[in-house]
């Protein structure tokens, strides 16, 4: 981008005209995060898909708990399994993502207009 | 040989339009063209398909020769790589569009766009609420202290507490646009704006305001930037209306 075309750039983090550019960068990575499939990548382009699923419901189930916690509406018992459900989701899921060789950046898919899915 | 479309105008003045694109010059150095219906044009310089590069130095190319026409009138931007075979299909396409065509025009006239990034350094941020957080008294730091004694209740205490520092980033993002937006009212301007596009980019907004107020706009983003030194403020325009165009081409 021409630096002519900054009108106002002010603040006191240090951030030159590089650093930004490299954060507009990390805005167009849709081709990244497309999902694709092919005949030679056909099982590991289908489990990206299982797991983001997986990972995007894992995600709001984990934020609605923490929801309930905060609420005050749970006995510590209650707490305590729900950790345990929690954490041990989260290990699976680093399993499968071991195992399918995929990051939490391949499980992060950019549905376009509407922005990356989490 | 084909036409590459750069823009769609308002041909009000053919004039000084015809005087601006004789100092011009198309993708590869070809003059430019207009191929106007009543009072809409279309931009165009002949190109083969074969020279059309998808690379990005081409495409600022393309967006520069944009950017000069929308100094000087109101304009549609067309996507990079819009091609018609012939001056007859652009008629076509001016014909079959000129209703969306002529309403986004009124819609953005005399208007540019401008586009506002807040970047924040997010660890020192979230360091900044946690340490607010811990020494306010409130009875949610009561809670956590209560859930410590088994390693599950440790990992909830953990998560909550992410859960905790998140939520007010959030709330400290959605006060940043309250604040910002209701200083943007009196300059009316319409925005489009994102939260967290980037861990670093806090903000990412797009205004479509009038081309004179734009010295007001630079005064709203300083006067928020002085609010808010944590942050740093990027304001960035005018660009044409890219973000504030809508039509689906037939």
């Amino acid at each position: 981008m021409s630096e002519t075309k900054i009108l106002c750039n002010t603040g006191t983090i240090d951030l030159s005209i590089e650093d930004i550019s490299e954060e507009f960068e990390k805005l167009k990575t849709i081709e990244d995060s497309k999902l694709s499939l092919n005949p030679e990548n056909a099982d590991s382009g289908l489990a990206k898909l299982v797991l983001t699923l997986i990972e995007l419901i894992r995600k709001l189930v984990e934020k609605q708990a923490m929801r309930r916690v905060d609420g005050g509406l749970l006995t510590e018992e209650e707490i305590e399994r729900m950790g345990e459900t929690l954490m041990k989701l989260e290990d699976k899921m680093e399993e499968l993502k071991k195992y399918f060789n995929l990051t939490d950046r391949d499980l992060n898919i950019n549905l376009g207009p509407l922005g990356d899915l989490m | 040989m084909g036409n590459l479309i750069y823009a769609i105008i308002f041909n009000n003045y053919p004039d000084k339009l015809n005087s601006l694109l004789s100092g011009m010059k198309g993708m590869s150095g070809e003059s430019l063209d207009v191929v106007t219906l009543d009072e809409i044009s279309a931009v165009v310089s002949h190109i083969e398909r074969a020279e059309l590069i998808a690379d990005q130095t081409s495409a600022m190319a393309f967006a520069g020769i944009i950017e000069k026409l929308e100094q000087h009138f109101t304009l549609l931007p067309m996507r990079y790589g819009s091609m018609l075979e012939s001056v007859d299909l652009i008629l076509k396409m001016l014909e079959k569009n000129y209703p969306d065509f002529q309403q986004n025009l009124q819609k953005v006239e005399n208007q540019s766009e401008f586009g506002l990034k807040v970047f924040c350094d997010p660890e020192k941020l979230k360091e900044e609420m946690r340490l607010k957080s811990e020494t306010a008294d409130n009875p949610s730091a009561k809670s956590e202290e209560g859930i410590k004694k088994s390693v599950y209740l440790d990992y909830m205490n953990k998560k909550l507490k992410e859960h905790r520092l998140e939520e007010k980033l959030l709330n400290y993002i959605d006060l940043v646009i309250a604040e910002f937006t209701g200083k943007l009212t009196q300059l009316h301007a319409v925005s489009k704006i994102k939260k967290r596009s980037t861990a670093t980019i806090l903000i990412d907004a797009v205004f479509l305001l009038k081309k004179d107020r734009k010295d007001e706009l630079v005064q709203v983003v300083k006067d928020s930037q002085n609010q808010h030194p944590e942050l740093n403020f990027t304001l960035t325009g005018p660009w044409p209306p890219y973000n504030f165009v809508d039509i689906n081409l037939k």
